[in-house]
């Protein structure tokens, strides 16, 4: 009977023969030496880089990272398996999925996390401080609150809908929101079969219902059903991201990958010269998606993704930033 | 071996795109369908939607889309063509549901107060009228009337029944009025405008609502639903009672004292509303209404306003509604949607009381003796008198096909047609002596082009065939809409309308049968029927048996709507110029004994209406205003007295208010309280002034799980004077009503 050896990769245990097996020791052999050696050349820095899983987004940040952290730094793609051998230097994981991998396989590692929620990383971030940092890339709330007050002058009140587990979350911007006159309330829902009462119950609270990255109420195959029902009873839909914008939202704001990978490289910048990772942060800039055909269908006069911007801007000037930001 | 990026990698080669997870149904109307594809594709891609700046040779080819059906609130009545107002061919005032709810209204047909040009008042035994730019007073001859696209309204007596149009209050989700004629879209009876109440998608009340209001006057008003929604059912089952003691009193005079008296006045209504809404949502691109309904309950009529043949009783009516409308909509592709609709109604009137006659009327009927030429001979107060039972009862019903189809070649270029089928079936032993049938055929369709973004042109028109005139006619409406800036738009319409007279109008064979006569010793007349024709007053001038020929209008409209955004607010205005020539229009009278109803009127009407709203953080102003200057006269036969010509031309100025408006204001308040106030007046209806003002402060509770809400309104009456007719008092200037609701 053959034996063979194996590792656990993406969560599948590869069967690998002898031969294989070989080479495998071999190339990890190289592979240790690998960044001592590459470290003697230009450039003179190493980035690892644990992929998503979806080639093309993966490329696309890749040619993005190469952009913000220049020549001197090189990227370089690593495996679940391969993470195991890093000691100090950083990896940036994109997406949670990597991030969880990359914990999983070596918890001693530093590592960036990127395309991730605050939601999602702040524990990790909280417990270990300067090993593991993020650029968030959910849009802070209040950003997202404000761009439906550039679009709705009058809005007063925002609807917010929260899962019993999501519910907390809100709580700053609640306390911040007076500050802008706004109010919001949060409306919880139990569970799935109670979504569209519970939404009922806040659209007739809301001037809009602000939707957040809760992905046990605003999911692909609830999406249809919320933002129709809002749009029947004329409320709009603001947020969470440029997707849900293209599939019915009214708005969102979001940052540009370009800016996110840009405060990657200064986080990571930051690394190298005190080994230490900086606290996650959210981008600085971000922008604004509209659905114009919503609007127009809405009867809404919708002002220039710029002039929204500006708005919010303005008022975070005037009144405080998002403590978050 | 760690792998050095390839830079220079090209997105063309890349394969490893993770498969879709499940279709997503986006909804954005009338989106290029690449983008939308790209939209589905972008939720399929990743679970956290990084959507930005991805190449779309990344994304799966066989992402799922389908797209927007019917559902985004853009205005859909005037054209069937759901359009946003700058493209929409004429003034079309919508209503949100949670405007009528937070102002406080307390019936439907109140809501038409809110609407420029609109008269809202009550005939009879308090049965509610509405009237765009009058020209009716008891029956409603002109408008249609719509419930999620299925006419309520009573054709075979050109009439709306309003105290049991089965819409309740809360579940209105907006009420949309084309004003002017829309014919073009919706046929003969759109005459000078239509309604279309939108109910709320069963999708949108899963969960149970409670609520119930009791005021003056005994008014009372019930409400219940229960429904659930899922992906692939949502359905909705909804109680109300309605019940009014109506009017106060009545005025009577004494013939003894010489005085006018408070007489009591039997005017109320009791109905019992179940409604059944539904959706199967069989595949992406396919889904199935099914709404059901029944109506049944008590319209109580006053023996003194409403009986006939001297009535020793209140003649009540029975009511009893049944419908049903089955709706299948079919998606096939974002810019191409149709839908067939067949409806069922039936409408049933029970309406019996005892008369009491002289026996000499039974001698004359017997022997064919005319009895108004023979007072003297037939209503012989010395002969032995007779009891008997008569009847007003009615069954009509209504069974419509419809086939309507919308292709949206480009977003500058859309097109809905559409072909109709309607039998009308009717059933009265008094007004028709037997059942009949009225069938019509239509053609219609609407062109909506943008050739430049400034301008929206719209061409649309309706043909159609009826055999209450064995005619056929054609409906067309041309406009031209100048858009500035997407805010801002500049109307010309030119539009033609008809109406055809009802099967009652033309084809009428009236009489009262007299049954369960009393004493018995007349028992052998049981059965014998006195006809309007025994009992006209002036058999000379009467027309009937005379075909009526179709009512026409042609009109003019000039119109602006534009919203401007302000830095803390949002301010919409909309401004309507008409001018319009009625030309054919039926007039007279159309009772047991006068009968003299014809083509005999024109009139030219011109004016403007205004609606505007302005809205605040938390407060929301809106005010309209109608002037109508109305001309007309008689165009019959010279052969009639002046009189009656002024009379004809008179009946149909009653409800035409020269000035009418409304102002309203909600206001949101600390601790969830909203306070909101509306005023309403129209003057010159029949010589009557209409004012009042209402005034309501509701507390709402967030509770967890639970919404609740407390009411409280009250109807300020400015002025003692009643409204039309003597007959419409209210003791107290101040009506209250209180309310509690719930939702879970």
């Amino acid at each position: 009977m053959r034996r063979t050896f194996g590792i656990l990769c993406n969560n599948r245990y590869l069967r690998i023969g002898a031969p294989a097996w070989l080479a495998l020791i071999l190339g990890l052999v190289m592979m240790t030496q690998g960044p001592t050696a590459a470290a003697q050349e230009t450039p003179s820095r190493t980035v690892y880089i644990a992929g998503s899983g979806n080639a093309a987004l993966d490329q696309h940040v890749l040619d993005l990272f190469q952009t913000a952290f220049g020549p001197d730094t090189e990227l370089q793609t690593i495996s679940d398996e391969q993470a195991t051998l890093i000691d100090r230097a950083p990896i940036i994981t994109i997406g949670p999925k990597a991030f969880s991998h990359i914990r999983q396989t070596n918890r001693d590692a530093s590592v960036l996390a990127f395309l991730v929620q605050k939601s999602f990383i702040q524990k990790y971030t909280e417990e270990y401080p300067g090993q593991i940092s993020a650029v968030f890339y959910d849009v802070p709330l209040l950003r997202q609150a404000l761009a439906g007050k550039a679009i709705l002058p009058h809005a007063s009140r925002i609807a917010i809908l929260a899962s019993p587990e999501s519910v907390g979350v809100y709580e700053p911007l609640l306390d911040q929101l007076p500050a802008f006159d706004l109010q919001a309330r949060v409306f919880v829902v139990d569970s799935m079969d109670r979504l569209i009462p519970t939404l009922v119950r806040a659209l007739s609270y809301g001037d809009f219902l602000l939707a957040s990255h809760d992905e046990s109420i605003y999911n692909p195959r609830t999406i249809k059903h919320i933002l129709l029902t809002a749009y029947r009873r004329n409320r709009i839909v603001i947020g969470p991201s440029q997707a849900y914008v293209k599939a019915g939202s009214l708005a969102s704001g979001y940052a540009p990958f370009q800016e996110m990978a840009d405060v990657a490289a200064q986080l990571i910048g930051q690394f190298f010269e005190t080994g230490r990772l900086p606290p996650p942060t959210y981008p600085q800039d971000y922008r604004i998606s509209l659905n114009r055909q919503v609007a127009r269908s809405l009867n809404i006069p919708l002002p220039d993704a710029n002039e929204i911007t500006r708005f919010i801007n303005d008022a975070l000037a005037q009144h405080g930033r998002d403590e978050d930001e | 071996m760690f792998s050095k990026i390839n830079y220079k990698k090209t997105f063309t080669t890349v394969t490893n795109v993770r498969p879709a997870r499940s279709h997503l149904n986006a909804v954005t109307p009338f989106l290029p369908r690449s983008v939308c594809v790209l939209a589905a594709t972008l939720f399929t891609l990743a679970p956290n939607a990084w959507s930005q700046e991805l190449p779309s040779t990344a994304l799966s080819p066989d992402a799922g889309f389908y797209g927007f059906d019917d559902n985004v609130p853009e205005v859909l009545t005037t054209t069937r063509l759901r359009q946003p107002k700058v493209r929409v061919p004429g003034s079309t005032t919508v209503i949100d549901g949670d405007m009528i709810r937070d102002l406080g209204v307390m019936s439907l047909a109140e809501i038409f107060r809110l609407v420029p040009g609109m008269v809202v008042t009550a005939v009879g035994s308090d049965q509610p009228v509405v009237t765009y730019h009058g020209t009716v007073h008891y029956e409603q001859r002109r408008m249609q009337v719509l419930v999620d696209g299925r006419t309520a309204y009573r054709t075979t007596l050109a009439d709306m029944d309003w105290q049991s149009l089965p819409v309740a209050l809360e579940m209105i989700e907006r009420v949309e009025v084309a004003r002017g004629p829309n014919s073009a879209a919706y046929g003969i009876n759109a005459f000078l405008g239509t309604i279309n109440f939108i109910t709320r998608d069963p999708a949108d009340t899963a969960g149970v609502e409670l609520r119930t209001v009791r005021g003056s006057r005994q008014y009372m008003r019930t409400f219940a639903s229960v429904g659930d929604a899922s992906s692939d059912y949502d359905w909705r089952v909804a109680y109300e009672k309605r019940q009014s003691d109506g009017f106060d009193y009545a005025v009577k005079y004494n013939n003894e004292t010489g005085q006018v008296e408070q007489n009591s006045y039997h005017n109320g209504h009791d109905m019992n509303l179940v409604n059944y809404d539904s959706r199967l949502n069989l595949n992406s691109g396919f889904n199935a209404e099914f709404r059901a309904g029944v109506v049944d309950g008590i319209n109580e009529e006053d023996q003194l306003e409403d009986g006939e043949l001297n009535a020793q009783e209140n003649p009540d009516i029975d009511v009893r509604d049944l419908r049903f409308q089955t709706k299948l909509n079919f998606t096939p592709s974002s810019d191409h949607f149709y839908h067939l609709q067949v409806s069922y109604e039936s409408f049933k009137r029970h309406q019996r009381w005892r008369i009491l006659q002289p026996s000499s009327v039974l001698t004359c009927l017997d022997n064919g003796t005319p009895l108004v030429a023979n007072p003297g001979t037939c209503f012989d107060p010395s002969t032995a008198p007779f009891t008997a039972l008569v009847n007003a009862d009615i069954e009509d019903s209504r069974l419509e096909f419809e086939l309507q189809d919308t292709r949206i070649f480009n977003p500058d270029l859309k097109l809905v047609s559409g072909i109709g089928y309607r039998e009308d079936t009717y059933t009265s032993e008094t007004y028709f002596s037997g059942t009949g049938h009225d069938y019509q055929s239509r053609v219609f369709a609407n062109l909506e082009y943008t050739p430049i973004h400034w301008l929206t042109l719209n061409a649309g028109g309706n043909w159609e065939r009826t055999t209450t005139t064995h005619d056929d006619y054609f409906s067309p409406r041309l406009a031209a809409n100048f858009v500035l800036n997407s805010h801002h738009a500049l109307r010309f319409v030119y539009s033609e309308a008809v109406r055809t007279p009802d099967s009652y109008e033309q084809s009428p064979d009236y009489g009262y049968t007299l049954r369960d006569i009393a004493p018995s010793q007349f028992s052998v007349y049981d059965g014998i029927r006195a006809d309007t024709t025994d009992l006209l007053e002036d058999p000379a001038t009467s027309t009937l048996g005379q075909k009526l020929d179709a009512e026409r209008i042609v009109s003019r409209e000039i119109s602006y709507f534009g919203q401007f955004p302000l830095d803390d607010g949002m301010f919409q205005l909309e401004v309507r110029a008409f001018d319009d020539n009625m030309r054919d229009m039926i007039s007279g009278f159309i009772s047991f004994d006068t009968w003299n109803i014809d083509n005999n009127v024109a009139i030219d009407q011109q004016g403007f209406e205004v609606e505007a709203q302005l809205q605040f953080p938390g407060t929301t102003l809106r005010t309209t205003y109608g002037y109508l200057d109305q001309d007309g006269w008689y165009t019959g036969p010279s052969d009639v007295s002046q009189k009656v010509q002024d009379k004809a031309v008179s009946l149909m100025r009653r409800l035409s208010a020269r000035h009418s408006g409304s102002v309203a204001a909600i206001q949101e308040l600390p601790y969830n309280l909203k306070f909101s106030s509306a005023m309403y007046w129209a003057n010159n209806i029949n010589d009557t002034l209409s004012q009042r003002i209402d005034f309501r402060l509701a507390k709402t509770f967030y509770m967890p799980r639970v919404t609740g809400q407390l009411a409280m309104t009250v109807q300020h009456y400015v002025n003692d004077e009643p409204v039309l007719r003597t007959d419409n008092n209210i003791k107290d200037p101040n009506q209250f009503y209180v309310e509690a609701g719930l939702r879970f």
